[in-house]
């Protein structure tokens, strides 16, 4: 089984704890009074993060685990606060003493530590990486986040779905339209209305042209890590091509607000003359990196996911499929018959990664051919109904996981496990045989978001 | 890589909406005079996302592709603060995030100002205050100028960065 995510929820007087693995839903309730339960790390490792977040949240005791420290409050949160319990209602909160964190760290003679971030030297979003080094090699790294904590989940509570709508989208920029087809998904069910098939292509079409931008915007920045900076200015147009396209389609370059129940006007007829350019500008962008071997030197066993490791952690997306793994919420009917074609590489490099981007954008735009259509559709709404409601879909960055609970029409409790929460977790694994000049490559290769990991 | 460069040279200069081009170069140049005038021909800016949702850092990255160059004008983002004359902070300053910022904020040497960018440092995004958020950004910090919009575009990113090179 894999796991995928594990949150609790505050009843009042019992929490429950939801572990969702791909097969199953396990649940179990444990009293306030004595909040504690037992490790899934054990098995699966990157249950640790959730745990750890659990404990920030809830105060909730995980026995046995091997790791205890605090995850999401950073050095001057103030730690009797588990801002998740309901009777937690304060809008402001005053920084407290510093308490330093303690790095996992390999210590020894000659081994000295390298700390990297929050504020990183590029345009980049904040988070942290503490590496300790013998000599240029890597021997441990710990990735640390939540300094975007922004408490999403908390800000959600007590809204309607069409309230909480203009925050979801903005939960990561660059996954906008993930996010938000995943809260269609949930308002149709909290609704109970199908989703007609003209609407889900339409929503298709968009999520694929997200995934292209997001693409290429890798496609670019990854070999410019390598030091070949023409193809970040090749691959930079074809990004704002598409960004403009999206604006046009949309309004937003982003597609903010993009998914709705709402019927949209395309002219179908530039958007296909759009995608062919789009085509033959990526074949030659095929035809001329494969062609640079400086590139490949570079990318060549370099940030090695081993496929053991993924399994073990989970990994999903795009970081998944680089080691071998066909994990992709699109592997159902519907995208099946509109061209979808798993990719995968088997190398789990950088070369691996940057490889698997390439073709999925081929892919995706074979995909968004068949996704134009000219039929109408309308959707009426009834009453949204209360209910926990679950759904998955595959954002650019790989499998995303939302799951919202309704009570008296409200948001009783929102969740969602972005792709990156996951994959951040690996990122570790890949450093062992590679010198601490190729992380910022390695990093860029799995262009994870810090703004879906941290909410 | 010599396909590559004979496309190159077939391109020749990109350009796109001719109006909109116009109106970008005239801006353009009027950045390079300010830049001169006011920087020594270079202004270097320290980018600082305090909590954004990413989507201003993707639009900062674009003013690099061809169809706007930035540093053609002189505009650097730079990878300290010990070498930036600007700090352009996006996001909602969450609390994890805001003495991280403000560090960032006493490294920029004398003269120094501060630009906020996209909705969210004014808490003007969609995001609702909580307990993890400690914007609006002017609580901290004095700002020149602001740049609006969820996100700011690059062309008004652009425009923004004129409007505060004619302010100070
Ligand atoms: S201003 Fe808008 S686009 Fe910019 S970071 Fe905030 S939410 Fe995202």
């Amino acid at each position: 089984m894999r796991f995928i995510a594990r949150y609790a929820k505050d009843l009042g007087k019992n929490f429950e704890v939801i572990d969702v693995f791909d097969e199953e839903v396990k649940r179990v309730v444990i009293s306030k009074e004595n909040p504690s339960i037992k490790t899934l790390a054990k098995k699966y490792p990157s249950a640790i993060w959730f745990e750890r977040k659990m404990s920030d949240d809830f105060g909730i005791v995980i026995e046995d685990a091997f790791d205890k420290r605090v995850l999401v409050h950073q050095e001057r949160f103030p730690h009797a606060i588990h801002p998740m319990l309901k009777d937690f209602k304060e809008k402001e909160i005053e920084f407290s003493e510093y308490v330093p964190y303690k790095y996992e760290v390999v210590s020894g003679d000659g081994i000295f530590q390298v700390s990297v971030g929050p504020i990183h030297a590029g345009i980049i979003e904040p988070g942290h990486f503490h590496f300790s080094q013998a000599g240029e090699g890597m021997l441990h790294q710990e990735v640390r986040h939540f300094y975007k904590y922004r408490a999403i989940e908390k800000m959600l509570e007590g809204k309607t779905l069409f309230e909480a709508k203009p925050i979801i989208e903005r939960i990561s920029g660059n996954e906008s339209v993930a996010y938000q087809t995943l809260w269609r998904d949930i308002t149709a069910m909290a609704c109970g209305v199908e989703i007609p098939l003209e609407m889900r292509k339409r929503d298709a079409f968009l999520l694929e042209l997200e995934r292209v931008i997001h693409h290429l915007t890798d496609l670019g920045f990854i070999p410019n890590d390598g030091g070949f900076g023409a193809a970040l200015a090749y691959a930079s147009k074809l990004c704002e091509d598409a960004r403009r396209k999206m604006k046009e389609l949309t309004k937003s370059r982003f597609g903010f607000g993009s998914i709705n129940f709402e019927q949209s006007f395309w002219d179908v007829e530039s958007i296909k003359i759009y995608l062919e350019q789009l085509q033959k500008d990526i074949d030659f962008f095929q035809d001329w990196i494969m062609d640079i071997p400086s590139i490949w030197d570079r990318f060549d066993t370099t940030g090695i996911l081993d496929v053991n490791n993924c399994v073990k952690y989970g990994g999903v997306g795009v970081v998944a499929r680089a080691c071998g793994i066909v994990n992709d919420r699109r592997l159902n009917q519907f995208y099946l018959e509109n061209g979808f074609e798993s990719v995968s590489e088997v190398s789990g490099d950088v070369s691996a990664r940057f490889k698997v981007r390439l073709k999925e954008v081929q892919n995706s735009i074979v995909m968004m051919r068949n996704f134009l259509q000219t039929k109408s559709f309308s959707v009426e709404l009834d009453d949204v109904k209360d209910g926990e409601y679950m759904s998955f879909t595959e954002s650019s960055i790989g499998e995303l996981f939302m799951s919202i609970d309704i009570k008296d029409g409200v948001i009783e409790r929102f969740f969602a496990r972005d792709p990156s929460f996951i994959n951040w977790q690996t990122l570790h694994l890949m450093m062992r045989a590679d010198i601490i000049a190729d992380f910022p490559l390695i990093n860029k290769s799995c262009d994870l978001s810090y703004a879906g990991n941290d909410l | 890589m010599i396909r590559f460069w004979n496309k190159r040279l077939k391109l020749g200069v990109l350009t796109q909406d001719l109006e909109f081009d116009e109106e970008l170069e005239q801006i353009k140049k009027a950045i390079k005079s300010e830049v001169n005038k006011k920087f020594a021909g270079s202004l270097a800016i320290r980018m600082v996302d305090s909590g954004s949702c990413n989507a201003c850092e993707a639009e900062c990255n674009a003013l690099a592709n061809p169809y706007y160059d930035l540093e053609r004008l002189g505009i650097y983002f730079v990878a300290s603060p010990r070498h930036a004359d600007v700090m352009l902070l996006s996001g909602v300053m969450t609390f994890n995030m805001t003495p991280h910022a403000i560090e960032a904020y006493k490294q920029i040497p004398e003269p120094k100002w501060v630009i906020t960018m996209g909705d969210c440092p004014l808490m003007k995004a969609p995001f609702e205050k909580t307990f993890a958020i400690k914007a609006p950004a002017n609580n901290h910090f004095e700002v020149t100028h602001h740049i609006e919009g969820c996100p700011p575009e690059p062309r008004e990113i652009i425009k923004g960065l004129l409007e505060f090179l004619r302010k100070i």
